[in-house]
């Protein structure tokens, strides 16, 4: 166990030195952080004009009041500074179609309908030409809300109303063109922030892994190996080796989420991330998922690292390890439109493709607990049957140059009946 | 030999497939003792010496290390430098010489003040700061060998130690190695460098085809295929001379002529012989004992489907220099 910690100490250091971990790990984010502020820079932007019209006066919201909470006589007093509103931007309509009508022909900018159960569920539905109305509207909306809930109405409130007269995700917008309900509040969070977790943690896997593996063809090729063999065992050196760059991984891990987080932070005032919550549960089922991951594609780049020969053929077949984890990604539209589809639930259980795929769903849906729990064994039972294997490949390849391996030898390590030294005898000097 | 045993072998068999590559080897290696282990290519010293460090196991046979069968403890007592040997490219000489040291269960204080004494010792000081790959290929082999020492084994199993060495290097090494023979770890080497085994082994262990060969000290093994003649140099007709029976060139030796010589007729005769006759002169005169590089050619050629005229033309040389 000593020298296992030792190789794992050392492959620890050794690589969170180098300057492509200190790249992956921080130029990653730096460059999402950049992508994301220049996003946001444009969509604060956008809406500017309307702000500025609302403070000239010149705005006009209509409002359909179907859970008639409004007083006809709105006081100016009771608007705080922070809601940017004033009483006569607001213009009554006694039903959804005569605002319609009066948005048609240009009298008002939008209209909001305030719905009949709102008290209980803190509804709002916002229509507009414009695409980009919530962030501008929002907060008058939040104030006339604010002011009339103020006034002594013999209602009886719930009191997130009071704190929060828009529920988190109340606020619903449709675009009248397309007539399609855009939820900008939920996007962040339902699928932002899934996608995020997804790529990210299967970014670090295999980063991770590909050090595993590129290590190992580094010590073969350079004959480090053999140096390394009467100091330690195979199997001392393949789970230093996963255990330390485990360890790495979650370091690259903490630094991104450590990332994510500053993110979410300074972008608390920006339209698209208020409200949005900090999906603690979904932090701890991709933790989890990413150590069951990593062990996984750990150990079949280990195995695979061990046989092949050359840094070359070794990123071949890492390759086609990253394709199959990378498939969920492909189906994203399936995933979006029924996250409890035949495919995405088909990925998400597939043990090579769970990782990336529960992750998704877990943000899009409520997972099932027995998938949950079948994926999560499956994949443990699958990981554990790799582990095995590589550690056969592992001891049998450690000493094999130049030469590729077919099935027919696969197969005869698999089955254990392959010798260790085969190659040697057979080749210059036994 | 009255001395501890480092390596006890017996009975060795090991197959690969239908190749016999190791066939009922036994052999000991003594503390206090530089012990060769010869044989051409593929004749089966790689797998034994695997088979000696637990890399592979033996089908039959019975191999006992430092006095049991090898596990981490004992490991920790031996040094190996396998012929295919190297170190991470990217990394410091100390900094590779320090991680192998604790692998071998030095503290990492302890295995980086050794690595200094010993990158001192072989004149690598000053380089011990750069990354393997910037040190020369003899750079390179003497780091891998300190790395071999570091932990002070009790045995240490070096593959073609002089492989890539420049004749100063070479004699570095070689005086490092008698040094630890002397304070009496046992030495196991392999090599092709007949004349290092003749300079520095005590025994000596030879295979071929996966068949122990020769065995024993290198002054019996050499005397064992002592041939009674002589070889000299000089002019005249070597065949007039008494109990002359043969006479040939004598490999090796530019214008030296082995001369063999009838069971009943000693060497000091012949000499006389030659004192005698006007018609003969010699430059040089010598004791035809063979060196270990024919006996090696001999016995790795004395194959059935390799009589290539090798026979008989083993000759001279007493002292090569």
């Amino acid at each position: 166990m000593h020298r296992t910690w030792l190789v794992a100490r050392r492959e620890y250091l050794h690589n969170v030195r180098q300057p492509s971990f200190l790249f992956a790990a921080f130029g990653t984010p730096l460059l999402i952080v950049i992508v994301f502020a220049i996003a946001m820079f444009f969509a604060w932007n956008s809406g500017e004009g309307i702000r500025d019209r609302i403070e000239a006066g010149e705005y006009r919201l209509g409002y359909v009041d179907q859970a008639g909470l409004i007083p006809e006589d709105i006081p100016a007093q009771d608007f705080s500074e922070e809601h940017v509103a004033h009483p006569e931007m607001f213009v009554r309509f006694d039903t959804p179609e005569s605002a319609r009508d009066a948005l048609d022909a240009d009298e008002i900018g939008a209209y909001f309908v305030i719905v009949d159960d709102y008290v209980q569920s803190g509804n709002v539905e916002l229509y507009s030409y414009d695409t980009e109305v919530t962030g501008p509207l929002e907060r008058p909306i939040s104030g006339l809300l604010n002011a009339s809930l103020s006034m002594d109405l013999d209602i009886e409130l719930p009191v997130e109303r009071i704190t929060r007269p828009i529920a988190s995700q109340g606020l619903s917008i449709f675009t009248l063109d397309t007539d399609r309900e855009v939820d900008q509040r939920t996007l962040p969070a339902l699928i932002l922030l899934p996608m995020f977790f997804a790529i990210v943690f299967t970014l670090a896997t295999q980063i991770t892994s590909g050090y595993l593996m590129s290590g190992l063809v580094d010590e073969k090729s350079n004959r480090m190996m053999e140096m390394l063999v009467t100091s330690i065992t195979p199997m001392q050196l393949l789970s230093g080796k996963i255990l330390g760059l485990g360890a790495l991984g979650l370091t690259q891990l903490a630094v991104w989420i450590g990332g994510a987080g500053i993110v979410f932070v300074l972008g608390r005032d920006l339209p698209v991330l208020e409200n949005a919550a900090f999906p603690l549960e979904l932090l701890l089922v991709a933790i989890v998922y990413f150590v069951l991951g990593y062990f996984l594609t750990a150990a079949a780049m280990a195995g695979i690292g061990a046989v092949v020969g050359s840094e070359q053929e070794s990123r071949q077949y890492a390759g086609i390890i990253s394709l199959v984890q990378f498939v969920p990604y492909f189906f994203l539209v399936q995933f979006l439109n029924n996250p409890d589809g035949a495919a995405p639930v088909a990925l998400s259980i597939i043990p090579f493709t769970a990782p990336m795929a529960m992750i998704i769903r877990y943000g899009l849906t409520t997972v099932p607990m027995w998938q949950l729990a079948l994926s999560m064994g499956l994949l443990l039972l699958t990981t554990m049957g790799v582990m095995w294997l590589s550690a056969r490949f592992f001891r049998w390849g450690l000493l094999m140059y130049g030469k590729r391996f077919n099935l027919r030898t696969v197969w005869a390590v698999m089955t254990g009946r392959a010798e260790v030294g085969t190659v040697a005898a057979s080749g210059k000097e036994a | 030999m009255q001395q501890e045993q480092a390596i006890k072998v017996r009975n060795v068999n090991k197959t690969f497939g239908s190749t016999r590559a190791v066939d009922d080897v036994s052999f000991d290696v003594y503390k206090g003792e530089i012990f060769a282990m010869l044989g051409p290519n593929g004749a089966g010293k790689s797998t034994t010496i695997r088979m000696i460090l637990d890399i592979l196991k033996p089908d039959q046979g019975s191999i006992e290390v430092l006095g049991g069968p090898l596990n981490d403890r004992r490991r920790d007592r031996i040094g190996y430098l396998p012929e295919d040997r190297g170190l991470y490219r990217k990394v410091s000489a100390i900094e590779v010489m320090t991680y192998l040291g604790t692998l071998k269960g030095l503290s990492s204080g302890e295995a980086r003040k050794r690595s200094m004494e010993l990158l001192e010792r072989l004149e690598l000081a000053e380089h011990a700061d750069k990354k393997v790959q910037e040190l020369s290929k003899g750079m390179q082999q003497k780091v891998q060998f300190a790395v071999t020492v570091l932990h002070r084994p009790e045995l240490i199993i070096i593959d073609e130690p002089f492989s890539g060495l420049d004749p100063i290097n070479t004699l570095v090494i070689k005086d490092l190695i008698v040094d630890m023979r002397n304070q009496g770890t046992a030495v196991v080497m392999s090599t092709h460098q007949m004349h290092q085994v003749e300079e520095m082994a005590d025994r000596l262990l030879m295979i071929s085809r996966g068949r122990q060969a020769l065995y024993g000290p290198v002054e019996d093994v050499r005397r064992q295929h002592a041939i009674h003649g002589i070889i000299v140099e000089g002019t005249g007709d070597w065949r007039t001379l008494p109990g002359v029976v043969d006479v040939q060139p004598a490999s090796g030796r530019r214008n030296g002529m082995l001369l063999r010589l009838a069971d009943d007729q000693t060497p000091d005769e012949v000499l006389g012989a030659i004192a005698a006759n006007p018609d003969v002169r010699v430059d040089r005169y010598e004791i035809a004992v063979p060196s270990l590089n024919d006996i090696f050619i001999m016995e790795a050629g004395e194959r059935p489907d390799d009589l290539n005229g090798m026979d008989g033309r083993y000759v001279e040389e007493m002292s090569h220099a």
